[in-house]
């Protein structure tokens, strides 16, 4: 299966939220939905600054922790990019917590994040954001191309920035969205070493398969979902399995499913 | 990588087998809910029927890019730039996109409307358009019978003012028809440039960006000021390697990519570029050949610019004499791929037209002017007009869409005897309309009266400086017909509403601009207009011949007058659709293009370094720094800009922009803000010199804006309570700016001459 990438060339990018509004209009998003946020980062005093534009926009992890703790298998790989199907997602919100990048949002009581155009792509067109970047920021296309092409980019960014690199070749099991940075991604505020907030394998095992389930105490759900905001220690899962907040709740009553 | 765009069209359609015929003819309010409720659903618009591509150029801003408008079953879904476009090149950018978020606005004017309450009241009935425009006519003849076809102003903007401020307005016999675009924007840059070297930079700025190797960019926002194309060019030149020098107040989102940041104190850029000058030429670092060739003044120049060193212009600017002489060596050690880049809104301190002086004679020094990777020389498209009988009175509205034309020797008259009421001549030197200076003949009756007012597109109150006064001659006027697609603000003002198609719902004339390669564009429909909304053109013919006109409406339909025009260049409407929408032709960007003649359209057909005219007009012939006023205790310099999501005071209600970009914010320095006690996020009231006082604005405490200067975003803070997003939202730095500094030069309004202080009370 080809393995598909996107190139954000953060020595490009300025900022003209062209990606933004192309992909609030071609995928008919409604209001108050949004997959690519651009955020502005300054660093240093006046006169002596630097800065640039963050995209907060899906990374397309190659492992990705939103598809690990989705229930309903409405978060899934494909060509390497992580798809959404809304008309299955439950709602449950997890994938929001499990994010080592804080992507998903809930709008509507579902999901929502960047699919990276998976129908557009399809019916034979580039992702919206791609299509209109002005900067020529974006780009989209076989991964190996594309990181090919990053690496590129990055070498000719070195004489301007000599710090300049590539983003994303290692991150979580290697990214979708391979990021061209003029400086290191911490000043950006993006984590040079991802972490997710649980262990993926214990979640599979023991959270999962109890919340698939057609009924779903809402004790599981509050006890999994003060796991994730508890954030990322094993020792926390472990404690939680010996303590047996898992099991026993099954009648705990609401109905979690189709909010 | 490629860019394909999508190409799903009949192919998927027919695979789909999704034919819902029905769907095409539904109401437009049926087509409004087409796109905003039908959101996820299972097939994206894209398969919900054959996609229908119609051509058009971009209205939302004036840069006008061509586009690809993406319709299905009559309901525009996508707009994208058009490939064969000189200035899209397939790419648009976020006020592209909300083209049609802008055409669904729901609080779209709808119906002719006829005022019934006080003026401003906002209260009218909803008429018919027969009913509007027997109205209208009877009330224009009525104004002329009693003061002369002189007595009507006609405001335009936007791409269709053509068929109002220049056609209509010239048929009529007004001299007073004015384009915001002139005065309150390009007229210092564009007079300076033909008193310099000849010619006007014209509405696409001929920066050669293809080449360059180093740019200088004054004040210009690139990326803030989102012209796709500048973007476009910017990236490429910079991923090239070009050099980037940023003069500006504020960092931004430019000066953030910049090699050399200049946070210049506001006001002192005309001093940088003297010094500038003085590194050039005392340095022995200019363009000797080409200043010996194309050049008169040189020495002149010279024995002007040796006091003004580095060390001088350092105490002035506040920057440092060493980065001062090292910009001015990056440059030149760049030449002639080096550019000043001209701006465009460059009506700021009303010395305007000086600094645009200094910034084309730092150019000249760099032999920029006709080199590849400098400045190329604008063609004009060839295309004829349509065959009119003389207009009554020549144009002199200009904008950013004009013609670069002569300065006429006598000033037009009128059929009463009467010129342009702005006090050109008088009171400023040369130059297209100067709008603001109309406000006053309105309410005053000096030189004469004007008392009817035609406005289109114009969003007046939020515009024009002083918009307090603007309300008095509102009042004063004994007739206002506004045409538009919004209701703004000075709706509320007007005798007769005449509610306009947008872009995407009419042609149009065809756009043309001086261009690196000349080419005519098409603007045809991608769908009837929505609601009792009517094209520019069908309003400008229907007033017309109501009012005797008939002479200059001889054709019948829109494609009867296009196709007339396209037979010059062997086309047709049906031809240039069939070609991608676009017509290019061969331009002469450079001095080897002329075969050995002047490019120059000055006298001597040389660049002036010194200018005899400016010197005849008792003006300084060489620019000259002048201190401008500085803050009171207390008070801040407004400073104001553009957001990439929005156009002037245009498109904040639209709904998709609106949600990208609600509201402005004040910037104030994040050092001011303690001394303040005032905390980012806050929001506080901002009061200026005269009182005036905005509406809540919420702080951004910064450290990329100087202490002595605050920035917002222009065309927030309208008071129009029929735009329901952008009603009350954020501040309006026009309400904040009670003066203007006339540019005695080219009439421009400066408009950086106003201060406020921040006040928590009251929020």
């Amino acid at each position: 299966m080809s393995q598909y990438a996107f190139l954000l060339d953060l020595g490009r990018c300025i900022g003209c939220q062209a990606c933004v509004a192309s992909c609030k209009v071609g995928n008919e998003l409604g209001e108050g939905q949004q997959y690519i946020e651009l955020i502005e980062k300054t660093h240093g005093e006046f006169p002596n600054l630097t800065g640039g534009w963050d995209n907060h926009r899906c990374f397309h992890c190659g492992d990705a922790a939103c598809v690990t703790v989705c229930p309903t298998g409405a978060l899934f790989k494909e060509d390497g990019l992580t798809r959404l199907d809304r008309d299955i997602c439950s709602g449950c919100s997890y994938c929001t917590e499990a994010c080592p990048y804080d992507i998903p949002v809930m709008w509507e009581g579902k999901s929502s994040k960047c699919d990276g155009c998976a129908e557009t792509v399809r019916a034979g067109g580039t992702p919206w954001c791609v299509g209109t970047c002005p900067s020529m920021a974006l780009e989209y296309g076989p991964r190996e191309e594309i990181r090919a092409e990053a690496h590129r980019r990055a070498e000719a960014l070195r004489g301007r920035y000599p710090n300049a690199q590539v983003y994303g070749e290692t991150q979580a099991g290697g990214l979708g969205l391979l990021v061209v940075m003029p400086d290191d991604p911490e000043l950006l505020d993006i984590p040079i070493d991802p972490k997710v907030p649980f262990m993926a394998d214990a979640w599979q095992k023991v959270v999962q398969p109890a919340s698939v389930g057609i009924t779903i105490g809402a004790a599981v759900v509050a006890g999994a979902a003060a796991v994730i905001a508890r954030r990322r220690h094993e020792e926390e899962l472990e404690v939680l399995e010996a303590e047996g907040v898992i099991s026993g709740h099954a009648d705990g009553g609401e109905e979690e499913e189709g909010q | 990588m490629a860019r394909v765009k999508l190409d799903i069209t009949r192919r998927a359609f027919l695979k789909g087998g999704l034919a819902t015929g029905g769907l095409a003819a539904i109401a437009p309010t049926a087509s409004i809910g087409a796109v905003n409720g039908m959101l996820n659903a299972k097939d994206p618009w894209y398969r919900e029927g054959a996609i229908e591509t119609t051509y058009n150029v971009c209205d939302v801003c004036p840069w006008r890019c061509g586009v690809v408008v993406k319709t299905v079953n009559g309901v525009v879904r996508k707009i994208d730039g058009n490939p064969k476009d000189p200035k899209s090149r397939g790419m648009l950018c976020a006020r592209g996109q909300g083209g049609v978020s802008f055409m669904y606005d729901p609080d779209r004017l709808q119906a002719p409307m006829i005022r019934t309450g006080e003026r401003g009241s906002g209260q009218f009935k909803e008429v018919t358009w027969e009913e509007a425009l027997d109205y209208t006519a009877a009330a224009l003849l009525n104004v002329k019978d009693k003061y002369g076809e002189e007595a009507l102003a006609v405001f335009g903007h936007t791409s269709g003012d053509h068929w109002f401020a220049d056609h209509f307005a010239q048929a009529w016999g007004t001299p007073n028809a004015a384009k915001p675009s002139a005065s309150l924007c390009l007229s210092p840059r564009d007079e300076a440039a033909t008193l310099t070297y000849g010619s006007a930079v014209g509405g696409h700025e001929p920066v050669d960006w293809d080449g360059i190797a180093a740019m200088t960019l004054i004040g210009s926002h690139i990326g803030e000021d989102a012209r796709n194309t500048v973007m476009q060019d910017f990236a490429n030149a910079q991923a090239r390697g070009a050099k980037v020098i940023v003069l500006d107040p504020r960092f931004s989102s430019v000066a953030a990519k910049a090699d050399y940041w200049l946070p210049i104190k506001p006001g002192t850029d005309t001093a940088l570029m003297l010094a500038w000058m003085n590194v050039l030429i005392t340095e022995d670092l200019y363009d000797k050949a080409y200043v010996a060739t194309w050049t008169e003044g040189f020495d002149q120049l010279a024995a002007h610019v040796a006091e003004f060193t580095p060390d001088w212009a350092a105490g002035i600017t506040d920057l440092p004499a060493a980065q001062i002489r090292e910009t001015a060596q990056v440059m030149a050690a760049n030449l002639p791929r080096a550019a000043v880049i001209p701006g465009r809104h460059t009506v700021w301190y009303g010395n305007d037209s000086q600094r645009m002086r200094a910034t084309y004679l730092v150019n000249t020094l760099l032999g920029a002017y006709g080199r590849e990777g400098g400045m190329y020389f604008n063609k004009s498209v060839y295309l004829e007009h349509y065959p009119y009988p003389p207009y009554t009175v020549t144009g002199s509205s200009g904008g950013c869409s004009a013609e670069p034309g002569e300065e006429a020797a006598e000033l037009p008259l009128g059929p009463t005897g009467k010129a342009r009421a702005d006090g050109v001549r008088e009171v400023f030197m040369r130059g297209p309309t100067a709008m603001q200076e109309l406000i006053d003949p309105m309410v005053s009756g000096d030189p004469y009266p004007i008392k009817s007012l035609m406005v289109y597109g114009v969003n007046l109150l939020n515009s024009i400086p002083n918009p307090q006064k603007t309300i008095e001659a509102l009042k004063a006027l004994e007739f206002v017909v506004a045409i538009d697609v919004l209701p703004q603000e000075h709706i509320a003002w007007a005798d007769v509403v005449l509610p306009e198609a947008t872009y995407l719902e009419r042609y149009d004339d065809l756009w043309t601009v001086p261009h690196k390669t000349p080419y005519i564009a098409l603007r045809e429909p991608a769908v009837d207009p929505l609601y009792d909304t009517k094209p520019g053109w069908w309003i400008s013919r229907e007033l017309g011949t109501r009012v005797g006109l008939d002479a200059f409406y001889k054709w019948e339909t829109i494609e009867e007058y296009l196709d007339k025009r396209l037979i010059s260049v062997g086309s047709s409407i049906e031809k240039l659709k069939a070609e991608g929408g676009v017509i290019t032709q061969d331009g002469k960007p450079y001095l080897e293009d002329f075969d050995g003649s002047s490019p120059f359209h000055t006298e001597t057909g040389k660049i002036n370094l010194y200018s005899p005219e400016l010197a005849e007009a008792g003006h300084d012939p060489m620019p000259v720094y002048e201190p401008v006023d500085e803050p009171p205790t207390g008070f801040f310099r407004l400073l104001y800009g553009r957001s990439p999501v929005h156009t002037f005071a245009k498109t904040q209600n639209t709904p998709v922009l609106y949600e990208i970009d609600p509201e402005n914010e004040v910037w104030v320095n994040a050092g001011a803000c303690e001394e303040l006690g005032v905390a980012d996020g806050d929001y506080v009231m901002l009061e200026n010199q005269d009182g005036a006082r905005s509406g809540p604005v919420k702080v951004k405490a910064t450290e990329r804006i100087r202490h002595d200067a605050v920035y917002m975003v222009h065309g927030f803070g309208q008071n129009a309570p029929g735009l329901t997003n952008a009603n009350g939202k954020g501040a309006s730095d026009t309400k904040l700016q009670t003066r203007y500094k006339l540019d005695p030069i080219s009439g421009g309004a400066g408009m950086r001459v106003n201060f406020v202080r921040l006040d928590k009370e009251g929020v």
